[in-house]
């Protein structure tokens, strides 16, 4: 197969900040994977991607009562956070 | 070489449910941060999600009632985007197999209709709320801080096809879906409160072009009018684009409600590629006939519907609308005043205009329990009969929304009922001319605008009770005499 | 006697009788513990102090004669992948080394219902994805009869535990084979139950439809025990299922298939030896024993590896250092996540996240993700053909037997490979069991497995039970001492 990926695309699309090592070597990884994964291109089968369900078992979806149920409190909603003030979770600028 | 701009609207619409999507914390309007939460809308580790019937219930409501086709096997897909406000960094939405397809909805622009396109319907998770700090700029923020109350309650999206071609008909659009999804009761409606949000896809092409040219989408209008003035903006900047020959580039841009103009946005990193994929979580959705039979049952008169009775009963389509998207209690109000007094005309005036216009002044929000509409159809028959004025109306209308009383008491009362036997007004009138020798003599030599002060002292002397009309008719006699 | 190596039943009963005390049990599994965690680092946590205290509760429960459960006062061990509220759930990761779960997930609610002990947490591949337990954070897990030898994996900590009689049993999860293969590589029973009979809330998700939780033990009827006590449709997931068995037979009537492609190359002499040994017993007890051809089986790794880290690449993204977990800093919230989860996620996380973003991303969806998809389905109904005509299907556990730490480490394929015969029931969402038949050349422990159709459960561990009591697999680990 041809190699058609790049590695430092799908990082970024991961939100992982890959050293040039790891670069290499993940490139590397995934290109020897890609290749065994390769015998399934030649498949050929009549299901519509469309219509398979994503529950092995064919289960359907249940709906569930519009009812309250309490949870967690404020409290152990921010018990882990890594930095918080005044009740809500800090993070640098999510606007550059 | 004339151009022709194209607008597709993208809204959300936040469902008036008790609970989120996808958990069963509550939806919360509160300023206290991160009160309403669970391991799902948090986004810990090892929670699941599981859907609300009663927002598939609105949701299948809203595409039932824009004649959309209901996709009976539905699915939710996972769209992959990393964004702190997005506690899975990834929305719970739908892709191919969205809740409803191909519909459209009727909307007026004065006295004439339109149907707009719809492409889709479907289900949507809200997220979390960011607020930036710093020195108070968007692009100098220090930190962000968030709150997830918001975080996955429910949101029905609604795209149109790309056939809007103005503001106007872009705002005519919004605030019929938002009388829709309230009169649907599916929704608050509420824009103020950020209950629906709309984003514009805009180009322009050649008239008559049959390709549309680059488009580009719009973010950040929170108004009605500032989605009006952002697409007037922006064909205009897109216009002048074409006509200096510059490219129009595709990207999403910023409304600036200050500045007044649309700016590029900085895109979301990594946004281009979603990688939408069938979330293994939720088990595919089966709308049955059942169902959907169910939700058709409980789907109230639409505003199309509703504005086809109101022209029946002899208002102008503008009239219609206007009412169409009024509170409940004033288009029950009007059915039942115009009933009594079959005057369209008076009954729209009164109610759209006078009653509401005292309603805001004073602050009332809810007519008081002894108001009945008898009393609109008593006042708009008084008048029709020339028993009380159009001054004494107004007055008489403000007494009953303070005190429970009706019309011909408070007339009474105050005594408003116009003097319509002519020989006692005469004789008030030959005193008042005696009095007034100088003023007539100046009439006569033709200085006919101060018959209305006579008029006037008429009034003032018979505490406006009467007709001024019949007033001045007997004045401009009696100086001829 | 040694009470650390009964079933739960006889050690039920001996608590009924007044013969053994819980907290005798438990000091003496701890015992067991504090032994072997030096050679072997089965666990990452024990929770001593909190169950001296349960287990005496447990006693006076028994003495008064109120225990009412089979599992009251059964020191179980949990995979530290499953949240247990209060106690740290690390997934074996530096992203999570400090979280502390606030919820329980509901196995470990209906365990607590049962009155069990929780042992501790157990080592496991980071976020489950390995086949060795050596891909753990916190240092790797040894084989408690060779400690040269890996354990298995993901579930390592949990057979190992189990296997050096530092719990009587654990709970496990099992994606492509992560309960039966260490199972098989600590001479234990490992069982995963058909897809959705237990619910997946408060699982750390890998791969959602491929993710389900099973016990690690010494013999069949401790695994239909806690199978029992687990089980059930769980509101809070939508995937899980009400759980009607089918009946199948497990007596002579039953028929009995050998897959094919599982008896071919790749698969060591050993292993088949095992299947062989198992099927002539069978046929010697009058079974009809014949081969099944379920060609696609051939393509299983390949459709594993291209859905399970799609899925995963979906479902780690929550990891990023907003709300919980490691945070490494960045200049703006994109450059912390980025950081974190450079830092957070170890090599094999990576390198399955990537490939999973790579097989949903634009233009590559269907070539790779939609194509596993519907192979997916392909086996799903080869396996509905096999299950017509045989009512079990026997194969190798694993391709080998357990192999020696840092063999297969630089080749990730490699080590896929050795996930071959577990992973199609994964995909078919079936159930799977290992149970431990034989003692290799190198004195290590072989297991065989067995399939049957969804939602047979009952019956498969019926029939498991009929070759264990024919094997008398009665051997156990001594590699640490």
């Amino acid at each position: 197969m041809s190699k058609d990926f790049d590695i430092k695309n799908i990082a970024k699309l991961a939100s992982i900040n890959l050293s040039e090592d790891e670069q290499k070597e993940l490139d590397n990884d995934l290109s020897i994977i890609l290749e065994h994964v390769k015998a399934l291109s030649d498949l050929k089968l009549d299901t519509e991607q469309k219509e398979i369900f994503i529950h092995p078992l064919e289960k359907e979806l249940e709906l569930q009562e519009d009812k309250l149920v309490e949870s967690l409190t404020h409290e152990e909603a921010l018990s882990n956070a890594p930095k918080s003030k005044d009740g809500k979770f800090v993070v640098p600028p999510s606007m550059e | 070489m004339s151009l022709q701009p194209t607008i597709g609207i993208e809204t959300h619409i936040e469902l008036n449910t008790n609970t989120k999507m996808f958990c069963r914390c509550g939806v919360v309007d509160t300023e206290d941060p991160n009160v309403s939460l669970c391991p799902t809308c948090l986004g810990l580790p090892g929670a699941l999600p599981v859907p609300n019937k009663k927002a598939i219930e609105s949701i299948t409501l809203l595409a039932l009632s824009t004649g959309c086709e209901i996709t009976r096997k539905g699915m939710f897909h996972r769209k992959n985007y990393f964004y702190p406000d997005l506690p899975k960094n990834y929305q719970i939405s739908q892709f191919d197999l969205p809740v409803g397809l191909n519909g459209e909805l009727e909307i007026v622009i004065e006295e004439s209709t339109d149907n707009i396109q719809i492409e889709r319907v479907h289900m949507e998770e809200d997220t979390g709320k960011s607020t930036h700090s710093g020195s108070g700029r968007i692009e100098s923020a220090t930190s962000t801080a968030l709150d997830f109350n918001r975080s996955g309650v429910p949101l029905v999206e609604i795209v149109t096809k790309p056939v809007i071609t103005s503001s106007k008909q872009a705002v005519a659009y919004i605030e019929e879906l938002r009388q829709l999804a309230i009169d649907l009761n599916i929704s608050e409606g509420r824009l103020e409160k950020g209950n629906l949000r709309f984003d514009a896809n805009i180009s322009v092409a050649p008239e008559g072009s049959s390709e549309l040219g680059t488009k580009v989408e719009i973010k950040n209008m929170n108004s009605l009018r500032s989605l009006e003035r952002a697409i007037d903006y922006e064909i205009e900047r897109q216009t002048k684009a074409v006509e200096d020959g510059v490219e129009i580039i595709q990207e999403t841009r910023h409304w600036d409600e200050n500045k007044e103009l649309t700016s590029t946005m900085r895109s979301k990193e990594g946004s281009a590629d979603y990688r939408y994929f069938s979330d293994p979580d939720l088990p595919n959705m089966y709308l049955s006939e059942d169902f959907i039979n169910q939700v058709k049952s409980t789907m109230p008169q639409l505003p199309k519907k509703q504005r086809e009775e109101l022209v029946d009963t002899g208002l102008s389509l503008k009239q219609a609308n206007i009412l169409s998207k009024s509170d409940v209690w004033i288009k029950s109000l009007y059915f039942k005043v115009h009933k009594q007094t079959k005057d369209s005309e008076a009954s729209f005036n009164w109610i759209t205009g006078e009653l509401q216009g005292q309603m805001r002044k004073s602050n009332i929000e809810k007519l008081p329990d002894w108001f009945s509409y008898e009393y609109l159809s008593e006042i708009i028959e008084l008048i029709k009969n020339s028993k009380i004025s159009f001054t004494s109306a107004k007055v008489i209308l403000s007494e009953l929304l303070n005190t429970d009383s009706t019309p011909n008491e408070v007339a009474e009362q105050k005594n408003l009922f116009q003097e319509n036997d002519t020989d006692k007004i005469s004789e008030m009138i030959v005193q008042i001319l005696e009095e007034n020798q100088d003023v007539v003599e100046r009439i006569k030599t033709g200085e006919d605008k101060l018959v209305g002060f006579l008029v006037g002292l008429v009034m003032k002397q018979s505490n406006g009770s009467v007709n001024p009309g019949m007033a001045k008719e007997l004045l401009l006699k009696k100086i001829e005499d | 006697m040694d009470i650390t190596n009964l079933p739960i039943r006889k050690i039920n009963t001996l608590f009924s009788k007044k013969e053994l005390k819980p907290s005798e049990l438990y000091s003496q599994i701890f015992d067991n513990a504090a032994n072997s965690e030096a050679s072997l680092h089965a666990h990452l946590t024990l929770f001593e102090d909190e169950n001296i205290k349960k287990a005496k509760e447990s006693d006076s429960r028994f003495d008064s004669g109120t225990a009412e459960s089979l599992l009251d006062g059964i020191p179980i061990a949990i995979k530290d992948n499953i949240n247990i509220k209060g106690y740290k759930t690390t997934c074996s990761s530096k992203m999570l080394s400090n979280y502390t779960s606030p919820y329980d997930a509901t196995v470990i609610k209906k365990l607590k219902e049962s009155q069990t002990l929780f042992t501790g947490k157990t080592n496991l591949d980071e976020f489950a994805m390995g086949s060795s337990t050596e891909n753990s954070a916190f240092g790797l897990t040894r084989n408690p009869w060779n400690t040269d030898f890996v354990p298995g994996g993901s579930s390592g900590g949990s057979a190992a535990s189990v296997g050096a009689r530092s719990s009587i049993a654990a709970l496990g999860s099992d994606t492509g084979g992560s309960i039966r293969q260490p199972a098989s590589f600590c001479g234990l029973v490992g069982f995963k139950p058909t897809y959705g009979t237990v619910s997946r809330y408060g699982l750390i998700a890998f791969a959602s439809s491929l993710d389900q939780i099973g016990p690690i033990t010494k013999t069949v009827d401790d695994s239909r025990i806690i199978f029992s006590a687990i089980s059930g449709d769980d509101p809070r997931d939508a995937t899980s299922i009400v759980n009607n068995q089918v009946d199948i037979p497990s007596g002579k009537s039953a028929k009995i298939g050998v897959i094919k492609e599982l008896m071919e190359d790749g698969i060591s002499d050993e292993a088949k030896n095992e299947v062989n040994k198992v099927t002539e017993i069978l046929k010697s007890n009058g079974y009809e024993v014949k081969e099944i051809s379920i060609p696609i089986i051939e393509l299983a790794i390949s459709i594993y590896y291209l859905i399970a880290p799609a899925e995963c690449s979906a479902n780690l993204a929550r990891f990023d250092g907003v709300r919980y977990g490691l945070r490494v800093d960045g200049n703006t919230s994109y450059e912390m996540m980025e950081n974190t989860r450079a830092e957070g996620f170890g090599k094999e996380v990576k390198r399955r996240i990537l490939l999973g973003t790579y097989a949903l991303s634009a233009g590559y969806y269907d070539e790779y993700y939609g194509k596993a998809l519907q192979a997916r389905k392909e086996m799903i109904d080869e396996f509905t053909k096999a299950f017509d005509e045989v009512d079990y299907l026997i194969s190798p556990t694993t391709p080998t037997q357990a192999f020696k730490a840092g063999e297969k480490t630089s080749n990730p394929l490699e080590m896929y490979m050795s996930d071959l015969c577990t992973i199609p029931a994964n995909l078919a969402g079936l159930p799977a069991i290992s149970i431990p038949t034989g003692i290799t050349n190198e004195n290590l422990p072989l297991g065989v497995q067995v399939m049957s159709r969804a939602l047979s459960d009952h019956s498969l561990l019926n029939f498991s039970e009929i070759i264990e009591k024919e094997i008398q697999f009665n051997q156990q680990p001594k590699g640490w001492v």
